[in-house]
């Protein structure tokens, strides 16, 4: 046969399922299904040993795959999709592969698969899933290649090779790799602008806050212990009150969900803070989440590259954010955003749909006629908020067509979308313009790695209400509910766990553990051809041409493989293992310094002897180092080498003179 | 042997790689003095078809790893890269300092395959690894342990009697990912007696000797020739069971009879044929004399083997029939 053996064939289905299991838990049901079944059967047929299928079957089961990916996709432009494909291919290609040729190519493949998941995660544990990968395809190799050189002959192997030896040998293998590897990855000079464009849609899902809010959209994201991104300060750190992180800013309210505004989204923002007087100086490292939001501070004073500042200062970038993104921001916090509002955008902050949430008008109507305006009628739905039964809670009833007067009145719980949304419509019952903005709220400062890391979790809505002169001032509803949820973060402000494994020691592990992620970030993700170019910077070189990097490049390899060829190439003498010969060799170094040639066809005897003959003042040691000697090697109880070293030690010959 | 013996199996551009290098090997080198080391400058290494198409894998994931600057892709990239690279060195170093001591070979009848015994000592402290031997026609595959001579045999095709040379071959080894292929090209000076083949239908035997040629056979018959000791094999009613019991160990007995015939095979008995097919036949003839225990004689225009039996006289006179005219 000129196939794989059982062995080999069983590491192959086991490279290949190993290499395609992250994707699998990202594909629609029908493809996993399409994809596992040719799995299935060959484990079966390995293990049960059943023939091979016939081709219909095997067409058909193609066509069936091809047919599940285009009406899970719809179509197979993305790169998801692309490498379904890929995956379910490989899986009944392995119905049909009995051949060395087919077992290489999925092995190959697998590589290939492994090296796409980077596409979508460059999390902290891909690292691991690629080394066991490389680790799990050399083994695979090695028994392929033992299996093609052997295919020709009935007989085994005159050597068979332990499991534990391929291991072992896959592994050295790869950790000698590492330095040219290395070297590569660091001086093999990179493109500025890609070749090709990056898809828009290309991650699984989009993560993180979204382009609209009803009530439970942020209560989502509460349960997302992901990070959403990570800040370095640069010099002062603002006090937890002051970390709102501004994102997606709505204006328009339909009775239940809030969207942003067409001017909110459209227009330029009209002015900045000054930047050199800003307090906050910071860089933020954005996690991929595929929407166009960058994070910042209140109020930002310069802009991110690639990006725009809109009027009510959400910062869009110009494309998804595919990739971690890391930009540096200044922000000012005292700044007054827009002290005269234009009419049509003070109408779009003040417009609610018509005949919702009649009790609640009501209210506003009674709080009116007490002749409560502007300020005061701020402070009095806070001190409603504050005062009455309301509870701050994940637990909170669906609520219907009037959501605000339900919340108001009957449920009287919820999470912060629901109280910023309540206050937002209140206010604009009041005629007071206002605004809902969701972002993030806090984060966990890492003492060790100095930063500041925001989950998900830490996602929060709040509003803005506009006065003149003041400009669109932040008020947080939540604050007056529960001020434990802006002092000590989302996560002290609701003590039931949220999932069985939420316990708070296992969240500060979790918490100091990130930077482990935060250092692989910074230091291997984040490089780029800007980086590549400012290595040396630090030594005097500013930038470094790729005609540098090559060169720099050969350099490396070249003094490495300097060290190292010896050692792989090496031919492992005898001596060098033999510390007995060491020892012999010394003592026959010393008799040439005295005139005597020792010829190697002799044994130590009868070298001795005629040793002795020419030197007789020495003859008693060299017969007794001699006799040392051939007893270490030929006896049965050889005397210990330490004697003969002793022996030889001392042996100082003396030039016949005579 | 033809010199241009094509080495491969493979497609003609291969094939023609191949034989370009054999022809360099021949100028440079030519046949090797035995034992013959293999060094650095007599191993060639190049990717294998596997390691062809791998690479361009490798490469295509680079250059998305490079378009979407995503470290990991690259990383995994180089570093496959990087074995890749070593597996060269390895595949090289599996080869290095391979001693080829020497050959052997048996002679074989015209169309059978004459196998020829490759020696091949590993000196060193380290086992090497699926080497494999391959010509144009065989191939042969062993590992070697350490300090250890491996045998490997390579068949070769005969079809007319006479020497045949040994083809060049190949040593080489895809240690020990199969991306990467180490070889030397061997030009060995050895050769293989081929005899004539035998008739498959030959006159029956020309028993014209006479008794008295005072050769007796061996095997059988009724006077006792002598005693040695038992071997598997033979017949247990042959068994000298007295002298057995004294000596503790088994002796069989050997019979003899007197020879009352032999055959004289003669050149000149065969008469209107070609001289192939009267080498045919006499080899025929050897062989069934030597199957009958009838002992014989050769007549050869040039030379003339007295009678006699076994495999030394048989090879004596297969090797006169071989060489016949050449």
């Amino acid at each position: 046969m000129t196939g794989p053996s059982q062995k080999a064939t069983r590491w192959v289905i086991a490279s290949l399922s190993f290499a395609m299991a992250p994707q699998l838990v990202k594909m629609p049901i029908p493809l996993v299904i399409m994809t596992l079944l040719p799995l299935m059967w060959r484990i079966g047929a390995e293990i049960r040993g059943w023939k091979p299928l016939p081709a219909l079957v095997r067409h058909g089961a193609t066509a069936l795959a091809l047919l599940a990916l285009y009406f899970s996709y719809g179509s197979i432009a993305g790169r998801r999709a692309a490498i379904s494909l890929l995956t379910v291919m490989l899986a009944l290609k392995l119905i049909e592969s009995y051949r060395i040729r087919d077992a290489r190519l999925i092995v190959s493949f697998s590589l290939f698969l492994c090296t796409t998941q980077f596409m979508f995660n460059q999390g902290i544990l891909m690292p691991i899933y690629g080394v066991f990968t490389i680790i799990m395809v050399l083994v695979t190799l090695t028994q392929l290649h033992r299996n093609e050189a052997y295919f020709a002959f009935d007989e085994t192997p005159p050597v068979s090779v332990s499991l534990f030896s391929e291991l072992g040998f896959s592994f050295r293998l790869l950790m000698l790799a590492i330095p040219v590897g290395l070297a590569f990855f660091l001086f093999f000079p990179r493109w500025v602008t890609p070749l090709w464009g990056i898809p828009e849609a290309t991650l699984d899902a989009k993560s993180g806050l979204s382009d609209s809010m009803s009530p439970g959209s942020i209560q989502n994201l509460f349960m997302d212990d992901s990070p959403a991104f990570r800040v370095v300060f640069d010099g002062r750190i603002p006090q937890p009150s002051d970390l709102y992180w501004r994102g997606p800013v709505f204006w328009d309210f339909n009775g239940r969900t809030w969207r942003g505004g067409f001017y909110g989204k459209n227009l330029g923002v009209a002015s900045q803070p000054e930047a050199n007087e800003a307090p906050w100086t910071y860089t933020v490292q954005l996690e991929p989440n595929e929407r166009h939001w960058l994070f910042a501070l209140d109020y930002p004073a310069t802009r991110p590259r690639h990006s725009r500042i809109t009027i009510d200062f959400q910062i869009l970038r110009r494309l998804p954010v595919t990739q971690l993104l890391q930009y540096s921001m200044v922000s000012d916090p005292v700044f007054v955003d827009s002290p005269e509002l234009g009419v049509t955008l003070k109408n779009s902050a003040l417009d609610l749909p018509v005949d919702s949430n009649p009790r609640t008008r009501k209210l506003i109507e009674r709080w009116k006629s007490e002749g409560l305006d502007g300020q005061a009628m701020v402070r009095r739905v806070l001190t409603h908020f504050n005062t009455e039964e309301f509870h701050y809670s994940l637990d909170s009833p669906l609520l219907g067509r009037h959501s605000v007067d339900e919340f108001l009145f009957d449920t009287r719980t919820g999470y912060c979308e629901h109280y910023a949304s309540a206050f937002t419509v209140m206010m604009r019952m009041a005629g007071i313009p206002s605004r809902i903005v969701t972002g993030y709220q806090g984060g966990w400062y890492n003492e060790i790695g100095q930063y500041l890391l925001v989950r998900q979790s830490d996602a929060h809505a709040w509003s803005e209400v506009w006065f003149p002169d003041q400009g669109w001032t932040r008020v947080d509803p939540t604050a007056a509910v529960s001020p434990l949820r802006i002092a000590r973060g989302s996560l002290s402000a609701i003590p039931a766990p949220r999932h069985l494994l939420d316990y708070s020691w296992l969240r500060s592990f979790r918490n100091g553990v990130d930077i482990v992620q935060q250092r692989w970030n910074d230091w291997v993700i984040k490089f780029s051809a800007d980086s590549q170019a400012r290595m040396f910077s630090s030594f005097g070189l500013e930038r470094l041409t790729p005609s540098m990097l090559v060169a720099t490049l050969f350099v490396v390899i070249g003094l490495f493989s300097f060290l190292l060829l010896p050692f792989i190439l090496r031919v492992k003498g005898p001596d060098r293992k033999d510390p007995l010969r060491a020892v012999w060799l010394k003592f026959l170094q010393r008799l040439k310094t005295v005139g005597f040639e020792a010829l190697p066809s002799r044994g130590p005897i009868e070298l001795a002897h005629s040793a002795a003959i020419q030197l007789p003042r020495d003859s008693r040691s060299i017969h007794h180092i001699a006799d040392l000697y051939s007893r270490s090697r030929y006896s049965g109880t050889p005397p210990p080498l330490r004697q003969l070293k002793d022996a030889i030690k001392d042996f100082h010959p003396k030039k016949n003179t005579g | 042997m033809s010199t241009a013996a094509l080495m491969s199996r493979g497609n003609g551009i291969n094939q023609r790689f191949n034989l370009w290098i054999l022809e360099r090997v021949r100028q440079k080198r030519g046949s090797p003095e035995l034992p013959f080391t293999l060094e650095y400058r007599h191993i060639y290494v190049m990717p294998t078809m596997f390691g062809f198409w791998f690479g361009i894998l490798l490469a295509l994931t680079a250059i998305g790893g490079l378009n979407f600057n995503n470290n990991m892709v690259l990383m995994l990239a180089f570093l496959l890269a990087a074995i890749a690279q070593l597996t060269s060195l390895l595949a090289y170093r599996n080869l290095s300092g391979m001693t080829l001591l020497g050959f052997r070979a048996t002679p074989v009848f015209a169309g059978q395959a004459a196998r020829f015994t490759v020696l091949l000592k590993n000196p060193e402290e380290r086992l090497r690894f699926a080497i494999q031997l391959v010509s144009r026609e065989s191939s042969d595959c062993t590992d070697i342990k350490l300090q250890a001579t491996g045998r490997l045999e390579l068949d070769l095709m005969t079809s007319r009697r006479g020497w045949i040379e040994m083809e060049p071959f190949r040593i080489e080894n895809r240690y020990p990912l199969g991306l990467f292929r180490a070889w030397s090209v061997i030009i060995p000076k050895a050769r293989c007696l081929v005899y004539p083949a035998p008739a498959p239908h030959p006159p029956p035997l020309p028993k014209t000797g006479r008794g008295d040629f005072g050769i007796t056979r061996k095997g059988e018959g009724e006077h006792l020739h002598g005693l040695r000791e038992y071997q598997p094999g033979d017949p247990l009613g042959r068994i000298a069971w007295r002298t057995s019991a004294r000596h503790q160990t088994l002796y069989s007995k050997i019979m003899e009879s007197p020879c009352e015939e032999a055959c004289e095979l003669n050149w000149y008995l065969l008469r209107g044929l070609r001289t192939e097919e009267k080498l045919s036949i006499l080899t025929a003839w050897i062989l069934r004399a030597e199957h009958q225990q009838i002992p014989y004689s050769l007549e050869m225009p040039a030379t003339a083997l007295p009678a006699a039996l076994g495999e030394d006289h048989r090879n004596a006179c297969l090797e006169i029939l071989a060489l016949f005219e050449k």
